[in-house]
C-alpha cells in the first residue's frame, strides 16, 4: 500500500542489514544508506511521556473545574463571568504558542489540546452557574464536542480523538432518560464521522502502530453504541441486521486493512470476530425474533427512516467488502463469519412470513424458525472457527470456536425444553471436543 | 501552513469565546430588562458532577386544572403566564405560538393526568455554592413543606427567554438567609 510505513517491517529490515552485508548481498554503503533512510521513522517521543503530559494537563484542568464548581458566592456576577474566561484565554494563548513554537513536539500538542478543551468546558460551566443558565447535560456535551473537534485536527492529538469519541458516546447516553428513549441519534453519526479523516490520516502515516489500532478500535466500539441507539430510535425491527452488519464490517476491515503474518489477527479483526460470536449467540434466542405489530402500525417520520438507512449501511458495507475480495479472489477472511449479515437477513425475512402478534412476548412459528436458523449458523460458525484454528495451529482460535459452541449449548440448556439426558450428552460432546482439540494442537506444537 | 493553522485556530478561539459570551449577553439582557415573575417552589437536591451542586426546583404553577390534554404534536409548547391574587405566577393557558412576549415561557414537557395538566419549566436548577449546598438544601426543605410554604424564585422573562434570578427563603435571597441563619 503506497504511503504506508510498516514500522515492524522497517525494524525487521534494519535488523537484517548486518547479515545482508556479511553475505555480500549489499555493500556496507548500501546498508548505511538504507539505515539512514529509515532512521527518521523511529519514534522520537516516548509515548509514556506524551500520556504523562496529557494527564498532567488534564489534572490541572480538572483542578480548575473543581475550583470553579465550588461557585464563589462572594464575587459579583460580572467578576465571576470575567474569571470564567481566564482559563480559556490562558489555554488559547498556550495553543497559539504551541502552534508557533512547539508544533513538532507531541507532548506539547497533546497537553495544549487537552487544556484548551477543558477550559472551554470550564468557561461554559461557570457561566451556566453564574447566570443560572439551564439546559441538559446532553446540550452541554454537544456544544463542547463541536467546539473541540477542530482542535483535534489543528494539534493532531490522538488522545484528544479518543476523548472526543468517548464524549460522543456520553452525549448519546446523556439523552437516555429512565423512561424515555435516546431520541434522534443522527447527530452522533455526524459527530463520529468528523473524526474519520483524522483516523485515515493516522492510518496512512503508520497503519501498524498501536496508536492507529487504538483509534480504530475506539471508533468501532463507539459505533456499536451508536447502532444500539439508532435501532432504538428507528424502531423498525432491523437492529439485528444492523448489528450483524457492523460486527462483520469491523471483522472484515480488520482483515483487509491491517494484514498480519499468517495465523495472526489484528486487534480490530479480533474485536469484530468476538462481536460476531456475541451477536450470533444473542440472536440464537428465539425471543429476539419476536416482532411486533406496533412497528408497522406507528406512523413513521423522515428522521426515523433516515435512521433505518444508517442501520442498513453497515450490512451493505460488510457485503460489499466481502464481495470485493471474493471477486478478486483475495479473500483471507472466514467465509462463514462474512456470511453473518446475510444469514441474519434470511432469519429476519423468515419472521416476516408470519403475521406479527400484538405483543413482543408471543412467539410464532416464524420466530421459532428464525431462531433455529441462527442456532444452526452459530454451530457452523463455531465448527468453522475450530477447524481453522486446528488447520492454522492456533490454540486461541480453536478455543474461541469451542467457546462459541459451548456458549450455544449453555444458552439452549437454559431456554429449551430438552430432556436432561439430551442436555447431558450435549455437554459431554462439547467438553470432549475441548479436550481433544487442545490435545491435538499441543501435540502438533510439541512435534513441530 | 503554520499561519493557516493559527488563522484557523483564531476562528475556533473566537467561537470558543463566543459561546459563553453569548450566554452572558443574553442572560444579562433578560435579567436587566425582563419582566419579573415569582414562582412558588417544591424540593430535591441531586449532584451534577460536572457543574457543581444545584437545588432541583419544582413549582406549584407547573400543575393546573384542565378538562382535556393539551395536544401540541411535535411543536414546542409555551406557557402564557398570569399573576394570581397573592402575586405569584400561574399558567393562564398553553400555546404552540411563540409570542416572544414578556409573559410567555417555553415548557419542556407536557402531560395530563386526572383532570390536571402538568408541565415542566426549563428553569428547574438553582446552582448553589458547594460549601452552602447542605445548608441550602436544609433551608429549602424546611421552608417548602405543606405547613410552611415559604420559598419562591424570581424569574425574569424577556421575549420568551426566561432567566432564573434568585431563590428566596422567608422573603430573603438564599445567600442572605443562610448568612442570617448560620451557626456563628
Amino acid at each position: 500500500m503506497a504511503g504506508v510505513r510498516n514500522r515492524r517491517a522497517i525494524r525487521w529490515l534494519r535488523s537484517q542489514l548486518p547479515e545482508l552485508v556479511a553475505s555480500g548481498v549489499i555493500s556496507s554503503e548500501n546498508a548505511r544508506a538504507i539505515d539512514g533512510y529509515y532512521e527518521h521513522d523511529q519514534p522520537r517521543v516516548n509515548f509514556a511521556f506524551v500520556i504523562l503530559a496529557a494527564l498532567g494537563s488534564a489534572l490541572v484542568a480538572a483542578g480548575i473545574i473543581l475550583l470553579i464548581a465550588h461557585n464563589w458566592d462572594d464575587l459579583s456576577r460580572a467578576t465571576r463571568a470575567g474569571v470564567a474566561f481566564l482559563p480559556l484565554l490562558i489555554a488559547q494563548a498556550l495553543v497559539v504558542f504551541t502552534l508557533m513554537r512547539r508544533n513538532e513536539s507531541r507532548p506539547w500538542r497533546e497537553a495544549a489540546a487537552i487544556f484548551d478543551v477543558a477550559a472551554v468546558a470550564t468557561a461554559i460551566s461557570l457561566i451556566s452557574q453564574t447566570y443560572q443558565v439551564q439546559g441538559t447535560f446532553a446540550d452541554f456535551m454537544r456544544t463542547w464536542l463541536l467546539l473541540s473537534i477542530v482542535i483535534v485536527y489543528l494539534l493532531r492529538t490522538s488522545l484528544g480523538v479518543i476523548a472526543y469519541v468517548i464524549g460522543c458516546v456520553l452525549w448519546l447516553f446523556a439523552r437516555w432518560g429512565p423512561a424515555s428513549s435516546a431520541g434522534n441519534p443522527l447527530l452522533f453519526w455526524f459527530l463520529l464521522t468528523l473524526v474519520i479523516p483524522y483516523v485515515a490520516i493516522r492510518f496512512r502515516s503508520d497503519c501498524d502502530s498501536r496508536e492507529t489500532a487504538t483509534l480504530v478500535i475506539t471508533v468501532a466500539l463507539a459505533a456499536m453504541f451508536g447502532v444500539g441507539a439508532t435501532a432504538d430510535f428507528a424502531d423498525a425491527n432491523v437492529g439485528a441486521i444492523a448489528y450483524a452488519g457492523l460486527a462483520t464490517a469491523i471483522y472484515l476491515c480488520g482483515i483487509k486493512f491491517f494484514p498480519q503474518p499468517a495465523g495472526r489477527l489484528h486487534l480490530l479483526a479480533l474485536l469484530g470476530g468476538i462481536a460476531i460470536g456475541v451477536v450470533t449467540i444473542v440472536l440464537s434466542f428465539e425471543s429476539n425474533w419476536h416482532m411486533t405489530y406496533r412497528v408497522a402500525s406507528v406512523p413513521r417520520t423522515s428522521a426515523a427512516n433516515l435512521a433505518v438507512v444508517v442501520e442498513l449501511l453497515f450490512p451493505i458495507a460488510a457485503v460489499c467488502l466481502a464481495s470485493f475480495d471474493l471477486l478478486r479472489r483475495r479473500a483471507e477472511f472466514s467465509l462463514s463469519a462474512a456470511l453473518f449479515p446475510i444469514v441474519t437477513a434470511i432469519a429476519w425475512a423468515i419472521t416476516h412470513l408470519c403475521e406479527f402478534p400484538n405483543d413482543r412476548w408471543r412467539s410464532t412459528r416464524c420466530s421459532f424458525a428464525a431462531g433455529t436458523v441462527m442456532n444452526c449458523y452459530a454451530l457452523l460458525l463455531g465448527i468453522d472457527i475450530l477447524a481453522r484454528g486446528i488447520r492454522t495451529n492456533s490454540i486461541a482460535r480453536a478455543n474461541f470456536g469451542l467457546l462459541l459452541i459451548a456458549a450455544l449449548a449453555i444458552c439452549r440448556f437454559f431456554d429449551n425444553d430438552l430432556s436432561f439426558v439430551a442436555r447431558g450428552v450435549g455437554f459431554i460432546i462439547v467438553g470432549v471436543g475441548f479436550l481433544v482439540a487442545n490435545l491435538l494442537l499441543f501435540k502438533r506444537r510439541t512435534a513441530s | 501552513m503554520k499561519m493557516l493553522r493559527i488563522l484557523i485556530f483564531g476562528v475556533v478561539a473566537l467561537a470558543q469565546l463566543a459561546v459563553p459570551a453569548t450566554m452572558v449577553w443574553q442572560r444579562d439582557q433578560t435579567l436587566k430588562q425582563g419582566r419579573i415573575w415569582k414562582f412558588r417552589t417544591a424540593p430535591v437536591d441531586p449532584v451534577d458532577v460536572i457543574r457543581g451542586r444545584y437545588i432541583a426546583l419544582r413549582f406549584t404553577a407547573e400543575e393546573f386544572a384542565a378538562p382535556a390534554k393539551f395536544e401540541a404534536g411535535n411543536k414546542p409548547v409555551y406557557a402564557v403566564l398570569k399573576q394570581s391574587t397573592d402575586g405569584f405566577a400561574e399558567i393562564d393557558h398553553l400555546t404552540t405560538e411563540a409570542a416572544g412576549t414578556d409573559d410567555a415561557v417555553p415548557v419542556e414537557s407536557v402531560w395530563w393526568w386526572g383532570g390536571k395538566q402538568q408541565v415542566r419549566f426549563p428553569f428547574n436548577k438553582f446552582w448553589v455554592a458547594e460549601a452552602n449546598a447542605a445548608a441550602a438544601e436544609h433551608a429549602y426543605v424546611e421552608n417548602n413543606r405543606r405547613d410552611n410554604q415559604n420559598a419562591y424564585v424570581t424569574v425574569r422573562v424577556r421575549r420568551g427567554d426566561a432567566a432564573l434570578d434568585q431563590l428566596y427563603i422567608d422573603n430573603q435571597p438564599l445567600s442572605e438567609y443562610l448568612r442570617a441563619h448560620s451557626p456563628q
